[in-house]
């Protein structure tokens, strides 16, 4: 069980911080707004700094190479997949007008056109 | 930094390389060319190959006619040019040589019309019931404004 007539040794500092609280030594405004202006500065340069770190990692540069293939196969295949529908169309145009000896004739007016003039 | 960029063009040319290399693996062929129309018929309807072997045969068949009914209608537009011409400049045009126009004019539509018929039906007897219907389906725009409009 402990004395309670024997003080703490952090008593007599606790009570001198109360009384005697340092003064900032300089004006505390001024100092604030230059510490942020320094934290903006470096948070300016750390986004290239950042860019260049995350690229330095192969695994990131492999991603990186990988998606590019992946996003040029995929708009690849969108292109395809449109010229398939065009010619999808065109073949059945032409079908048609294999069949069809009236299509064939309105496909070629300007055999018409030469017939006639000659 | 140098290294930086030397990422980014790589990604950028491995990007553009799979984009043409895939692009043009399968450029397609020639749609005027029968075998190219068969190949689309085929994948379509889903035709065997004995199937695509007869519908081949019968469009073969029918080709040289069909060629000639065109050739014939090409002619007659010229012959209709002719007249047009003839009234704008002379003012007028025997009307007998055009009745007679007009008649072999709408003889010629019919038989367009019955040989493309044919050759559809008979390419319809070759398919099962399903893709005669969806073989029909495709068509019929076109048979339509041949019904609708003989005269083309």
């Amino acid at each position: 069980m402990p004395d309670p007539t024997d003080s703490d040794p952090l008593d007599p500092l606790l009570d001198r911080l109360g009384r005697q609280t340092p003064l900032p030594p300089a004006p505390l405004g001024p100092e604030v707004w230059r510490r942020i202006s320094l934290a903006e500065e470096s948070a300016r340069g750390g986004f290239w700094e950042r860019f260049h770190a995350v690229f330095a990692r192969p695994s990131f540069a492999v991603t990186f190479v990988a998606a590019c293939v992946f996003l040029g196969l995929f708009l690849a295949e969108v292109r395809r997949s449109r010229r398939q529908d065009d010619y999808n169309r065109e073949l059945m145009q032409s079908y048609l007008r294999l069949i069809d000896p009236l299509l064939q004739a309105a496909d070629r007016p300007s055999l018409a056109q030469t017939g006639t003039k000659s | 930094m140098k290294r930086t960029f030397a990422i980014l063009f790589l990604g950028l040319l491995a990007g553009l390389g799979a984009h043409i290399g895939w692009f043009s693996a399968s450029a397609p062929e020639n749609p005027t060319e029968l075998g190219a129309q068969l190949a689309w018929m085929r994948s379509s309807l889903r035709l065997s190959d004995e199937q695509l072997l007869r519908i081949r045969a019968l469009h073969e068949q029918s080709a040289p006619r069909l060629l000639a009914l065109a050739a014939q209608v090409n002619g007659m537009q010229g012959e209709l040019a002719a007249f047009e011409r003839a009234r704008q400049t002379e003012g007028q045009i025997d009307f007998l040589e055009f009745a007679r126009f007009v008649e072999e004019r709408r003889r010629l539509d019919r038989e367009c019309l019955a040989s493309t018929q044919r050759l559809v039906s008979a390419a319809s007897e070759v398919m099962t019931p399903q893709q005669r219907q969806q073989y029909l389906t495709l068509l019929e725009p076109a048979l339509k404004m041949l019904r609708g409009n003989p005269s083309g």
